[in-house]
């Protein structure tokens, strides 16, 4: 009998085949420039993805009809779930989540074949694809096959991990950096097919400049939805530890950013090739080598959820990926070399390499940090952790000058800076600086990095209003229209332009809300009798009642507690504690009000017990949080905008006639 | 810089068994300290939120002080790690975990496996 496990490793193992073929068919084909190889390969892509769409269908049949006999669904599904979870639990454990980023690989691979310009890097870099592809899917079909079948199935299962479960930003967040990771794959793809080709120039890099964006953009809101998820489900009031699962988000999402930053360098002055091409390649990397630390169980972290037998082959491919993209770099020196020398360090060229030089030196401390804890233990036996201080007195600094960067770099003309211009705009935005500093010490803040940050924000709003003035008011005066008429025609012709600004502007608002909620959180726990309001940072908090509630296979026991402001009653939240199934672990799961200025956020500290007239509860005021969230949309928007159609390409004139508005 | 910040902030996990054998290495610096709540050691007030146990792996056990409620999950025998430093011979915690591990069984007997204790904490 045809079971949907068998059905499942049956497409797996049709999409693994296809997909050796693409790569075959593809190479040869563009060995011997034969067109209807190529064709055949290009086709074949398709095919790869409909076989592998089967598998993930497959999956969710076997899901959401309970189907036991599939190995993945016993060990991580439960009857009692609500649809949606077990729709997401395909996500919530190890081989389903390399069958999501298996199949998002060649949803990719599919949507390039069709839609890659016909030039000669469109062969080699779909080879590319497929052979990413043919990894994912292998470890998927040998190593974590979800679909295994079981001789005797279980008659329900105990349900996916129940942190999980516990938010829908669950069903979000793990797409979201695939989404990203999968992404960057493809300027990874043209990078080394231009290394094979031997045309290491700007085209693999303008092919892909919309997909950059686009996984650049992913792993961004990837990561801030992965902070607040964290926020809504942990319980201690905080979005970032510097555990190890987020370390290995972190680090490809700042070679990334370097990325984004220095290919704009090799586009306008033709430098940094090699750079370039290394960067793309040690981002992707990264992602492997960051899979394999969680998912090997070598490192521990509180959120590792699932360790597996993958790890190797994680760590192998990433081996094997490092050192072929090394050697295609050492083999094509002649044309990767750099002709083009740095004319000045204060220039537009400077910027972007000193703001690389930052973002690598923080992806090589998060590194050092993270696996740290392996060379102790491997030398001296003892168990180590890094704690976060190290990571907050290494990053913290270089994100201060991150954002001193931000602020000049874009005012820079390219090649060397006309001191005259250089030095007035740099009179304006020290003035905003100074002038933010005083206003944050007038507002009380006291401690160095909030007021530091407070600082630079007026830095990189000052620059933001010089350059758009620079922008602006010139074209205004020439044409004689209106400063409101040549800001719209300038935010749609320059979407690229325009869209980094606003990126920007994202980067300044979580960079407060950061520097606002890191130093001045305020944490305590509070007993509460039942009927007594007691003060808490100028609220009141009254325990009304405890409560327990189940719905669709959660267990929920809480207390109801009345939030007062000045003698009203603003609202009623309920920190609860909730548990999944017959699942002995229980989620502390709090209840947050959020303002624009600070969050109320209580969980519960302890067990609720009836028979007390008590309740103790944790209680958080985190100023200026919610602002983190919304700087992530705001940068998602930017990239959004930047990536849209209908970039005017740039003139270089006007770059020359007015360097203040100087153009990408 | 990143040397020292790195030696500075590392934390280590021992078993109070191992911080008896050096006490002068681990006094003073933040270290997790993992092992099984003794029974009949547990205090809590509710006024002054002051917890107090005692933390055992079987060979030593150490008086910890912690303020906050007692979690969930904690009781008699349920696997600890606390995260804080040695004060004159008491432990003063900020930070309690609970490890509900399915792998260490709260032993029967009074006989603890320390190899075995170890593995399911970390």
């Amino acid at each position: 009998m045809l079971s949907l496990g068998t059905l499942g490793t049956a497409a797996l193992t049709l999409a693994l085949a296809l997909a050796v073929y693409a790569v075959v068919a593809g190479a040869i084909g563009a060995i011997r420039r034969d067109a209807r190889l190529q064709t055949s390969a290009r086709l074949t892509a398709l095919a790869v993805f409909l076989a592998a769409t089967t598998a993930v269908i497959v999956m969710q049949a076997a899901l959401l009809t309970d189907d036991f006999s599939v190995k993945y669904v016993a060990e991580h599904s439960r009857i009692e779930s609500p649809i949606w979870v077990k729709v997401v639990t395909m996500w919530a454990a190890l081989e389903g989540s390399v069958l999501l980023w298996a199949w998002l690989l060649t949803a990719y691979g599919a949507v390039l074949a069709v839609t890659a310009p016909n030039t000669v890097l469109r062969s080699w870099s779909l080879v590319v694809m497929q052979v990413v592809t043919i990894f994912f899917l292998s470890v998927v079909t040998f190593a974590a096959n979800p679909f295994i079948v079981l001789a005797n199935p279980p008659l329900d299962g105990p349900g996916a991990n129940p942190l999980l479960q516990n938010h829908w930003m669950m069903a979000v967040h793990p797409v979201l950096m695939y989404l990203g990771y999968v992404g960057l794959t493809v300027p990874f793809a043209f990078a080394i097919a231009a290394l094979i080709t031997r045309r290491p120039g700007t085209e693999w890099m303008r092919l892909t400049r919309r997909w950059t964006l686009f996984g650049w953009g992913f792993l961004t809101v990837g990561i801030i939805s992965g902070g607040w998820w964290s926020y809504e489900v942990l319980g201690w009031g905080g979005y970032w530890a510097w555990d190890p699962v987020e370390n290995v988000s972190l680090m490809p999402w700042l070679t990334a950013t370097a990325f984004l930053h220095s290919i704009q360098v090799q586009e306008r002055r033709r430098m940094l090739k090699a750079w370039n091409l290394l960067l793309i390649v040690l981002t992707f990397a990264l992602t492997l080598l960051g899979t394999f630390l969680i998912r090997s169980g070598v490192i521990s972290s509180v959120h590792a959820f699932g360790d597996g037998p993958v790890g190797p082959f994680f760590l192998a491919f990433f081996i094997i990926v490092t050192l072929v993209s090394l050697s295609l770099v050492v083999w094509r020196w002649d044309q990767v070399r750099d002709r083009a020398d740095l004319d000045a360090v204060v220039s537009r060229e400077g910027a972007f390499i000193g703001v690389n030089v930052l973002f690598l030196a923080m992806t090589f401390a998060v590194l050092l940090g993270t696996v740290f804890p392996l060379f102790v233990e491997a030398t001296t036996g003892s168990r180590v952790t890094v704690g976060a201080p190290f990571f907050d007195a290494i990053t913290l600094p270089v994100w201060m000058l991150v954002l001193l960067l931000m602020g000049v770099g874009p005012l820079l003309p390219w090649r060397r800076a006309e001191t005259q211009t250089l030095r007035s705009n740099l009179t304006w935005m020290t003035g905003a600086l100074l002038l933010a500093l005083v206003l944050g010490f007038v507002f009380g803040v006291r401690k160095v990095y909030p007021l530091i940050t407070i600082g630079l924000a007026g830095w990189n709003l000052a620059s933001a209003g010089l350059l758009l003035a620079g922008a602006i008011v010139p074209r205004a005066r020439i044409t004689g229209r209106s400063l409101g008429q040549v800001f719209t025609q300038y935010a749609f012709e320059q979407k690229r332009r325009f869209g980094s600004m606003v990126v920007h502007l994202g980067v300044v608002v979580i960079a407060l809300g950061i520097a606002a909620s890191g130093g001045y959180r305020v944490d305590q726990q509070i007993r509460l009798p039942y009927g007594e309001r007691v003060a808490f940072q100028g609220y009141e908090l009254q325990a009304l009642r405890p409560f327990s509630e189940r719905v669709a296979g959660r267990n929920s026991v809480g207390v109801e507690v009345a939030v007062f402001q000045g003698n009203r009653e603003i609202t009623v939240l309920t920190p609860r504690i909730n548990r999944f199934g017959t699942s002995q672990m229980t989620v502390p799961t709090p209840s947050v009000r959020y303002t624009a200025s600070h969050d109320l956020y209580l969980a519960l500290a302890g067990a609720v017990d009836p028979q007390q007239d008590f309740v103790i509860i944790r209680a958080v005021q985190s100023p200026f949080v919610t602002w983190i969230w919304i700087g992530g949309v705001i940068m998602a928007l930017g990239t959004i905008y930047a990536m849209s159609p209908g970039d005017r390409p740039l003139r270089r004139s006007v770059s020359a006639e007015a360097p203040a508005g100087a153009e990408t | 810089m990143i040397n020292q910040a790195l030696t500075t902030s590392l934390v280590y996990f021992i078993l109070p068994n191992e911080y008896a054998q050096s006490p002068d290495q681990y006094d003073g610096r933040r270290i997790r300290l993992g092992g099984l709540v003794a029974p009949e050691s547990v205090r809590f007030n509710d006024f002054d939120l002051q917890l107090t146990f005692l933390v055992t792996d079987g060979i030593e056990s150490y008086p910890v002080q912690h303020v906050g409620a007692p979690p969930e999950l904690f009781r008699e025998n349920a696997g600890v790690v606390i995260e804080g430093s040695f004060d004159s011979g008491t432990f003063v915690s900020d930070n309690l975990l609970i490890k509900h591990s399915e792998v260490y069984e709260a032993p029967e007997d009074g006989h603890i496996d320390v190899e075995e204790l170890r593995r399911s904490l970390q």
